[in-house]
């Protein structure tokens, strides 16, 4: 009896991958290659800073252009594809349910990346927005919203048809993203395009749209996959498990708070910023929390899914902790208007994101794919340059940007700045340039994955009892 | 969490308060916000921008200019904002009442350039000079060349060409973009003062933020 029920349950796990694969590996692909796109904005961006005439007879590369673009690609092209993708597939995953509406989410992940491609083609020709984290030219909007809403159809039937009725903290996060995004997003598009708030409210919204974007889509998707990942791979439960709906209302409850942090001795009522900056502080206590879960990540080692999880999961750390700090006023003012504030983007986005959903592609992609990974040292080398990019870019910036804001704050002449700053930028332009290797390494390495016919062997070691996907949480 | 109503309810709220505060609350701070009627000038400031400048903003934004340029001044004792002769006092939110899309930035690679009119004018820096600037970079600044058209001499040298280097028997005009961005450039000036941007006399910091 036992045996027909794991066997049966087994084959219904490999069902949901099964019917997942085509839109699932179709959205992880995008990403990727939207991730290499972002990387050579991002090149390009690292040269302009240190030697300002790069490229800069084209119009279309202006640094302005260039920044905007590269953002975009990262945020929707990249995090928007994978994120959507791994939210589903631990949706489907932890409700047990085969993944249904395949085609509406496939449908709607094709008229997502057109829109992001006419969005950064967009901005290139100069039709960016001036609103940082939300770029994207007003035509695109609708299409985006849209097609968002068919991509995450699939999770929203993953939940109602979950066999649990108790849901697990991984699905809480992801259906959080899910529906938080398309929310925050129209309320956007309403308070900044159709009626636009006065002179510098549009500041404030659009400072407190940039913030939910991480904090209320990216991060909870990367929190679900560290949550599902984490007791499954160890095969041991979290501890303190019955505090993680705190943490999780801490982060959805205050985190939206601390946006217009950023506005800081702007012209801005003070309450605004004067509010942000304590929220940043109280949001901690969500920081904490999830610190009390997932800290067995840092203790487990060997597999390449937890080592990328490991990393993200302490620069998200490092994240919430920065945000309080360099939120401080009298820490502001040096760190301000500064490559400081890239180095922390750097940190939330290439740390704390793209290191995380790298370690649930890795998880992930075998199962869809019914086979190992093919090569183990494109693996190693993908995680070397990763690592190594990402830390090495995180000081490099971060040093510029307080030597930056030193310099700023004396009279120092701009070019007396920009000789200081030099040799740092150069770094951070040797550290971008080999993200963007070991992210051509990732996407060459996954289209090999899919390429491949797949294993029967591998894929019946994937087939885990029920009881690993009980202990998820 | 067995209720999936009060979860979505849950999110809801969540958001909802944030959403109430910061966007609505915001909003309605801001639409309660008029111009300042001085008495002296006998006019209402700050005053709507110009069509020109107002178009020059445009190319600003779609240049990608705030990338490296802020337009948004702190208070004296702040940074050196002051002393950079940037701004004599910080800038407020009424100083963008009639702005389009404030151009706040979040980097200063460049100086910031709020203030920008009140010092181009002692410094020289007429129209053309400006174009000249935008023609061949500017120390840090990369040239923007596309904003201007080279074409051969014909019959007598334009009035409004440059006067820069170039091919014999070719010059350099800038383009209606190229005017209308310096026009706005030379627009920015936040030359009125306001109440709520004098600097606090006691020493308790934020009163002089306050509306």
């Amino acid at each position: 009896m036992i045996t027909t029920s794991t066997t049966a349950v087994a084959a219904e796990i490999s069902d949901i991958d099964v019917s997942a694969r085509r839109p699932l590996l179709y959205l992880i692909g995008s990403g990727l290659l939207w991730l290499v796109v972002s990387g050579i904005f991002a090149v390009i961006n690292a040269v302009q800073l240190h030697t300002p005439e790069f490229l800069a007879h084209c119009s279309l590369l202006t640094y302005g252009r260039v920044h905007a673009a590269q953002e975009t690609a990262f945020l929707y092209g990249w995090a928007g594809n994978a994120g959507v993708a791994i939210a589903l597939w631990l949706l489907s995953r932890l409700g047990l349910t085969i993944f249904r509406g395949a085609v509406v989410a496939t449908l709607g992940g094709v008229f997502w990346n057109i829109g992001v491609l006419l969005a950064v083609a967009g901005i290139l020709i100069g039709d960016a927005t001036s609103f940082p984290g939300l770029e994207l030219p007003t035509y695109t909007h609708w299409l985006l919203l849209v097609s968002f809403g068919f991509m995450a159809v699939p999770g929203v039937l993953a939940w109602s048809g979950r066999k649990h009725e108790t849901a697990f903290a991984a699905q809480w996060y992801a259906l959080a993203a899910l529906f938080l995004f398309p929310w925050f997003f129209s309320i956007a598009e309403v308070s900044l395009f159709l009626a636009p708030g006065r002179g510098t409210a549009q500041s404030v919204i659009a400072a407190w749209y940039a913030q939910n974007v991480y904090s209320l889509w990216l991060a909870p998707i990367a929190l679900g996959a560290l949550y599902y990942l984490l007791p499954k791979i160890s095969a041991k439960p979290l501890p303190h498990y019955e505090f993680a709906s705190l943490g999780f209302w801490t982060l959805i409850a205050v985190a939206c708070w601390t946006g217009p942090r950023v506005l800081v001795n702007g012209p801005v009522p003070a309450w605004i910023p004067t509010l942000s900056i304590a929220a940043a502080a109280v949001v901690l206590m969500h920081f904490w929390i999830v610190w009390l879960n997932v800290r067995g990540v840092f203790a487990t080692g060997g597999s390449v899914v937890l080592k990328f999880a490991a990393f993200g999961f302490a620069s998200y750390l490092l994240v919430g902790i920065a945000d309080a700090v360099f939120s401080l006023r009298s820490v502001a003012r040096v760190t301000q208007f500064t490559y400081m504030q890239d180095a922390l983007t750097a940190l939330a986005l290439i740390g704390s994101i793209t290191l995380i959903f790298f370690a649930a592609i890795y998880y992930i992609a075998p199962r869809l794919c019914g086979r190992a990974w093919p090569s183990s040292a494109l693996v190693r080398a993908h995680f070397a340059a990763a690592i190594i990019g990402f830390v090495v870019l995180v000081v490099a910036l971060a040093v510029a940007g307080w030597v930056q804001g030193q310099a700023l704050n004396s009279t120092a002449s701009f070019a007396d700045i920009a000789a200081r700053t030099r040799p740092w930028l150069l770094v951070a332009t040797a550290a971008q340039a080999l993200l963007l290797i070991g992210n051509l390494l990732v996407t060459f390495h996954f289209l090999k994955i899919v390429a491949c016919p797949r294993e029967e062997a591998a894929a019946l070691t994937f087939r885990t009892p029920v009881a690993m996907e009980a202990s998820a949480s | 969490m067995r209720n999936g109503i009060t979860f979505f309810l849950g999110l809801f709220c969540a958001l909802g308060l944030s959403w109430g505060a910061l966007v609505v609350g915001t909003r309605s701070q801001y639409a309660g916000i008029k111009p300042h009627y001085d008495d002296n000038e006998g006019d209402n400031f700050p005053q709507r921008p110009a069509g020109v400048a107002a178009r020059g903003q445009l190319v600003y934004q779609d240049l990608g200019c705030a990338a490296c340029h802020t337009q948004q001044v702190r208070r004296p004792g702040i940074g050196s904002d002051k002393e950079r002769g940037w701004g004599d006092r910080q800038t407020v939110a009424r100083d963008f009442l009639y702005e389009a899309r404030p151009q706040l930035g979040t980097m200063r690679i460049g100086p910031d350039l709020a203030n920008y009119a009140a010092r181009a004018e002692p410094a020289g820096m007429i129209p053309d000079r400006l174009l000249a600037y935008l023609y061949n970079g500017h120390g840090g600044m990369p040239a923007y060349p596309f904003l201007f058209e080279k074409r051969k001499i014909a019959g007598e040298r334009a009035e409004h060409a440059l006067k820069v280097r170039t091919e014999a028997g070719y010059e350099i005009v800038p383009t209606g973009r190229a005017n209308d961005l310096v026009a706005y450039l030379l627009s920015l000036n936040h030359k009125y003062e306001f109440p709520e941007a004098q600097p606090a006399t006691h020493d308790k910091g934020e009163e002089g933020e306050k509306k």
